[in-house]
């Protein structure tokens, strides 16, 4: 099976580690992502004044790029791109004026056909539980996950149509039916900061404790995560704030290709400040 | 701009309706940012309903993240995201903005993802 791909601006300069995870896992699943042959940023945030169609044009432009490689699906994995996207699609598929606009300007005639899937869908709807089982060994047995969300992926629900937006639970699902055993906390919704790192970082720090510290007290020994900014929030701030706690903070690709006993090289794990590798590397089969 | 608009200006912006608030605080117990905020998020609704053009200087409205926790939440179904990113738009669009890429630590600037930047600058910077 063979998914047009949108990697995204972070994916190939500081988090290289999620593209060659999400690349690798996937295709061991017998899924080949192929990057769109041009593509700009995102733009990261969908605009939330009405007037701000601007805001709105490089997703669209990404997506009726996207709608001429066929297939009518377009992956993305980073959760900003995953959100941004979503909702342009949504917006120009529901929203005769955003619509209009956004085709006027661009000289397209794009109507929101392009599905856009998570590699966490692919992995459930397109792959399939019981396959993934079968490819991975029971490497994972026994090992402590907990699966972390944030915001960007789950809300806003009638947009997102993700997972339910309290409590989602499609990596749980995944990881549970690799032999994993994921732990149950609160804060698995709450958001990490996200841009305020550069303009309050002393919010991020406290946010970091609450997730950190709420995992960490149900036993985790790893999380995992689909965002560049909630693995730097959570991981890296470390380096200023020894005592936040040291669980390592790695994405969900990164555990699959673990599981699926990928090669090193593929899985980026060394671009993390908190270690995995102690960890995860011998337990590939 | 006069003090009984705020509102509908508000509302033309986001298309959200604060008069629709009762005030149940459930946006406040939720938001992400409350702890570093001067008035969180239901007062911001408070002070929205009743004209208080103070609303616009709130160090609140650029503590948000964004997170929309409080939209998901909201038992009135406003989407209080919108109506923060209103008050941050009215100031950007006036050329007042919180964040400066010359003030950004440069040991930070060389680390933090992409993502951080571009969405920091689209929410905080005129
Ligand atoms: S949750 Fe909604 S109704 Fe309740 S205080 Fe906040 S804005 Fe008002
Ligand atoms: S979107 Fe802003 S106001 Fe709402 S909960 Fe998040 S940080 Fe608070």
């Amino acid at each position: 099976m063979k998914i047009p791909y949108f990697p995204g601006c972070t994916l190939h300069s500081r988090a290289k580690g999620l593209d060659s995870s999400t690349r690798a896992s996937l295709a061991a699943l017998g899924v080949e992502l192929n990057e769109l042959p041009q593509w700009t940023c995102c733009g990261t945030v969908f605009p939330l004044a009405l007037d701000n169609y601007m805001g709105m044009v490089a997703a669209a432009r990404i997506l009726a790029n996207s709608s001429r490689e066929g297939g009518g699906k377009l992956a993305t994995v980073c959760s900003f791109c995953y959100h941004v996207l979503k909702r342009v699609n949504h917006a120009i598929k529901h929203n005769e004026e955003v619509r209009q606009k956004l085709n006027t300007y661009l000289e397209e005639n794009y109507t929101g056909e392009v599905q856009v899937l998570h590699p966490l869908e692919i992995c459930r709807q397109e792959v399939g539980l019981e396959v993934i089982k079968e490819k991975a060994a029971n490497s994972l047995k026994g090992l402590k996950v907990a699966c972390y969300y944030g915001c960007m992926l789950v809300r806003p629900a009638a947009e997102m149509q993700f997972d339910d937006p309290e409590n989602p639970s499609i990596m749980e699902e995944i990881f549970s039916a690799l032999g994993a055993e994921v732990v149950d906390y609160p804060h698995k919704t709450a958001c990490c900061g996200s841009y305020q790192i550069l303009h309050d970082s002393g919010l991020v720090k406290q946010k970091a404790q609450e997730i950190l510290g709420s995992a960490a007290s149900k036993g985790a020994e790893v999380m995992v995560t689909s965002c560049p900014l909630c693995q730097f929030n959570l991981d890296a701030l470390r380096e200023s704030y020894p005592e936040l706690p040291r669980i390592p903070v790695v994405y969900f690709t990164q555990l699959l290709g673990i599981a699926l006993s990928l090669p090193e090289e593929s899985l980026g794990l060394q671009e993390h400040y908190v270690d995995a590798r102690p960890l995860l590397l011998g337990r590939r089969g | 701009m006069v003090q009984q608009d705020i509102a509908s200006y508000i509302y033309q912006i986001s298309g959200q309706n604060p008069f629709l608030c009762m005030q149940c605080g459930t946006c406040t117990a939720s938001c992400t940012g409350r702890e570093a905020m001067d008035f969180p998020p239901r007062t911001v609704m408070r002070m929205l309903q009743m004209g208080n053009l103070a609303v616009l200087d709130l160090k609140s409205i650029w503590v948000c993240s964004t997170c929309l926790i409080c939209t998901a939440r909201c038992p009135r179904g406003i989407d209080i995201a919108r109506l923060m990113e209103a008050l941050r738009v009215i100031n950007l669009r006036r050329g007042r903005e919180v964040l400066v890429a010359e003030k950004i630590p440069p040991e930070l600037l060389l680390k933090v993802p992409q993502m951080a930047l571009t969405s920091g600058f689209r929410k905080l910077s005129a």
